[in-house]
């Protein structure tokens, strides 16, 4: 029974870790759109290209990142191709050297407020962030971001910590440049808190521990459409943030990679991202509007200023002093 | 073939090699590493640069907590643990032994699904009891708040008291009931026997549950990191946690977490002092035979008050928590009302069948633990015998390295695990399977290594002796003779390593790669990132798979005790 056993177990150990040694060709995304949006682009890669055998890791921005630094330290890099929404990573690690330059025959479709003159990456949605409100404790919907200091928000409003999320931390830069901080610490004086990931909060503002919160469209609209107890608006100026795709320096599986980055900006990538509840990034893909959501070029045109390079440089620095301001330190 | 060539070697020599080799690689090394990388900065002694990253006010304030919450947590395990203890041993509460099962229970649930629970139930404005509460007495302002130093304090409290209670009662059954008795018939009072007989000689086993308690919990993740980050509270594991997850795993980030790891292991090594010196004091103690009935007080009116109190605190650590977690699991979205129309079978499919994340995690929880019991119950047997039977020069080290794993608590296993192979000596299994296996050998190396000798010890050298003065090889009188003996030992052991490491989560969440996610990893990150529901549906699953566990194994191990 013993030698069963052992039998069994070695056995288990080749299926499990040698199935991916086997397989033609890999690709490993490390993304942070959750499963109600990479799932289905899996699917319909997957479908697409039945021998590449694709993977892909969904976490918040900021941990991303540290798994690449680790990985980069360790010099065993798992990751083929990135695609978050923190756009100054991606000049900081174009800079660094760490991205292999793709011009996608289908980059010439693309809309967007970032783009990489030299090709190193490419946006390949556009996010947008409004606010989402839960429908049982707010009657009235906020019509702008300075609605969000009423008394009726009270220590009800919520913003995902920037240090994790991607998203969160281009809303807070773009607050900042176009409010100013008097702004966000007017939030805090209303009693706004700092809650965790970016799809954390919007559970948070379902379940009524928030009133509302800076939310991210396909992930408040997955779960309007599931039944949620929640609303969403944008405000007239709106907070879009292209979410760019890039290939990793050196990674083994580029031809992989490369079909992964051209599917994303085709028109069937980008309809199945449109179907999710966010923007496309391209005009000649229709945008659900059923939700609020506006068309890209609206968005664009509605779109608060950012100077990317700039905030680069200043990243640690606002997240420092959000932090220092929202915990009232 | 393997017994021919062993033959022609000496059979200890090589066993004794082989044992510290596993030892030494398994876990001196990664600890070792720890301990250099704390200590030395490019080959020389830094002690400077510890006391700056030791008061930096963020990782200060983690040590605060950690104690806070390790004496807090301590305290009420130890009066819960006594107090319940004594009800089911000394007096004549009804249905005491069936009581008895059920004070066991709490440990079954897995204490961050019991945290994930109570988030569900006293969040502050979003918590079930919490709504309930205000709407009926219209508050406006929520009475409870679980995100707070007594929130993880009680939450741990629940989980970790039976680590008391089992000490407790089981020397409070054992104990002389003579001593009591004759104190009585010189005339003591109740108070003056429990004052002056009682308690004295339950003090070495309440010592030894407290500290068993105090060095789980601070050592523990999964609850303070559930119910402490979001709001910024951290203690020492959950503070290397966030060193190692946000700092994007820049050297002073990983120092920081070794001088926080060092930490943990100097404390775990000096609670296992103090309770090896505290048992040892208490050996004088009378404590006899199994046929001793104590007497028992008689609680009259108090019976089913007393036993109602029980079975209220079990409802409300148990069965609360856990129809919660399946309730909310069934969710169609989180913070809906828990009623019928909202209730959905959709989640289950979902992560048993489609997600591919989440059937990964069962799947990589599955046969991670089942291997690691195996070959960790293989090894532990091993050296176990060598500790406990051979007679050989060089044995000191190994019983030097065997006390290691029992003081090194799972935050410091990974910490050491990554240190020791992400590349460094030419073996690179960031990110893959390995690591996780590696480092539950060595996470669980304590359990087998009880477990084994402790069924080593009762073979007698005796038997052996005879089946080599019979002319059998050495070889043959162990395969013939001691470990069919030590059989039940080897296969309690399997199971005190298979079921823990299906539900671990403090080693494996530094750990685990893109596609390497254990259940409770991948629990504790849909928490995070905001999928309460799917959350809530794979840890009924993970529930589910534990009770079957201990079902399984009561059957195993009852067939294999008998076989023998």
């Amino acid at each position: 029974m013993k030698k069963m056993l052992v039998v069994m177990i070695a056995l288990l150990f080749a299926l499990s870790l040698g199935a991916e040694a086997f397989a033609a060709e890999k690709l490993m995304v490390y993304t942070s759109m959750k499963e109600s949006l990479i799932g289905k682009l899996r699917d319909a890669f997957k479908k697409k290209y039945p021998d590449i055998q694709f993977d892909y890791y969904s976490a918040g921005a900021g941990k991303l990142m540290a798994k690449i630094a680790a990985e980069r330290q360790s010099g065993k890099m798992t990751v083929d191709v990135l695609w978050h929404s923190e756009v100054p990573d991606f000049y900081q690690l174009k800079k660094e050297g760490m991205f292999e330059k793709y011009v996608s025959p289908e980059a010439k479709h693309v809309k967007s407020t970032v783009k990489d003159p030299d090709g190193y990456f490419t946006p390949a949605r556009l996010g947008t962030l409004g606010i989402v409100y839960n429908t049982k404790k707010i009657t009235a919907p906020p019509a702008t971001w300075q609605d969000l200091l009423d008394p009726r928000f009270k220590n009800g409003y919520g913003i995902a910590n920037p240090a994790l999320s991607g998203t969160s931390f281009m809303s807070v830069a773009m607050l900042v440049n176009n409010l100013g901080w008097d702004y966000i610490q007017n939030l805090k004086k209303n009693g706004a808190r700092v809650g965790h990931g970016s799809g954390q909060v919007v559970d948070d503002t379902a379940s009524g521990d928030l009133k509302a919160a800076l939310g991210v469209d396909y992930i408040v609209i997955d779960k309007i459409v599931k039944g949620a107890n929640l609303g969403f608006v944008y405000p007239k100026e709106m907070l879009v943030i292209p979410s760019p795709v890039a290939i990793m320096k050196g990674t083994p599986n580029l031809s992989a990679a490369k079909k992964f980055v051209d599917f994303l900006l085709s028109k069937e990538g980008q309809t199945i991202i449109a179907a999710s509840g966010t923007l496309p990034i391209r005009s000649d893909v229709p945008v659900s509007t059923k939700y609020g959501l506006p068309s890209p070029d609206d968005a664009v045109k509605r779109a608060m200023k950012l100077d990317y390079l700039a905030t680069m440089a200043q990243k640690e620095s606002i997240i420092k002093k959000f932090d220092a301001v929202m915990r009232g330190k | 073939m393997i017994g021919r060539l062993l033959k022609r070697l000496s059979i200890a020599e090589v066993l004794l090699a082989l044992s510290v080799l596993v030892l030494v690689v398994v876990v001196a090394v990664p600890v070792f590493l720890i301990f250099w990388t704390a200590l030395f900065v490019d080959g020389s002694m830094n002690i400077d640069d510890i006391v700056k990253i030791l008061s930096e006010p963020d990782t200060y304030e983690a040590l605060k907590n950690s104690i806070v919450i390790a004496a807090g947590v301590t305290v009420c395990s130890t009066i819960l643990g006594v107090f319940f203890a004594w009800l089911v041993s000394r007096t004549d509460l009804p249905f005491k032994n069936t009581m008895k099962l059920l004070f066991l229970v709490p440990f079954m649930l897995p204490s961050f699904i019991g945290a994930l629970a109570w988030k569900m139930l006293l969040s502050p404005y979003s918590g079930y009891i919490n709504k309930f509460l205000m709407n009926t007495f219209d508050l406006a302002d929520p009475p409870f708040d679980i995100f707070t130093l007594w929130g993880i304090i009680a939450v741990e409290t629940m989980y970790l008291f039976p680590f008391v209670f089992i000490q407790v009662s089981g020397a409070l059954e054992r104990m002389d009931p003579t001593l009591e008795e004759s104190a009585r018939i010189s005339g003591a009072g109740l108070l003056t026997i429990t004052r002056r007989i009682t308690l004295p000689l339950m003090l070495p086993s309440i010592g030894a549950g407290a500290l068993l308690v105090a060095l789980y919990s601070l050592a523990h993740f999964g609850v303070p990191a559930i119910l402490g980050n979001e709001v910024g509270i951290y203690i020492i594991p959950t503070k290397i946690y966030e060193k190692l997850h946000q700092s994007a795993g820049s050297f002073t980030a990983i120092r920081t977490g070794t001088i926080l790891a060092s930490i943990l292991v100097i404390s775990a090594g000096l609670i296992l002092w103090a309770q090896s010196a505290i048992l040892k004091s208490g050996r004088f103690q009378v404590i006899a035979g199994k046929s001793m009935r104590p007497m028992l007080l008689k609680l009259r009116g108090l019976k089913y008050p007393l036993l109602l109190v029980s079975v209220i605190y079990l409802a409300v650590t148990v069965l609360l928590p856990t129809a919660t977690i399946f309730l909310v699991g069934g969710l169609k979205t989180y913070g809906l009302e828990l009623t019928m129309e909202n209730m959905t079978l959709d989640n289950l499919k979902y992560i048993l069948f489609e997600w591919q994340m989440t059937k990964d995690s069962i799947w990589n929880s599955f046969y991670l633990s089942l291997a690691a019991a195996f070959v960790t119950m293989l090894v532990g047997t091993l050296i176990s015998y060598v500790i406990v039977k051979m007679k050989i020069r060089g044995k000191f080290i190994l019983e030097f390295l065997g006390v290691l794993p029992f003081s090194v608590p799972g935050t410091v296993i990974a910490l050491g695990v990554i240190l020791t192979w992400s590349g460094k000596f030419g073996i690179n299994i960031y990110n893959t399977a390995w690591i996780i296996f590696v480092a539950y050998i060595a996470r669980y190396m304590a359990f087998s290594l009880k477990s084994n000798s402790a069924a080593l010890e009762q073979v007698h050298d005796s038997l052996e002796e005879a089946a080599r003065a019979c002319g059998a090889t050495h070889w043959q009188a162990l395969k013939d003779i001691v470990i069919p003996l030590i059989k039940p030992g080897m296969v309690a052991a399997f199971f005190l390593i298979f079921l823990p490491a299906l539900r671990e989560l403090t080693t494996s969440v530094l750990l685990y790669g893109p596609t390497t996610r254990t259940i409770g990893v991948a629990i504790y990150t849909l928490n995070e990132d905001g999928e309460t529901v799917y959350a809530a549906t794979l840890a009924s699953v993970a529930l589910v798979i534990i009770v079957i566990g201990h079902f399984l194994i009561k059957r195993v191990t009852r067939t294999s005790n008998e076989g023998v």
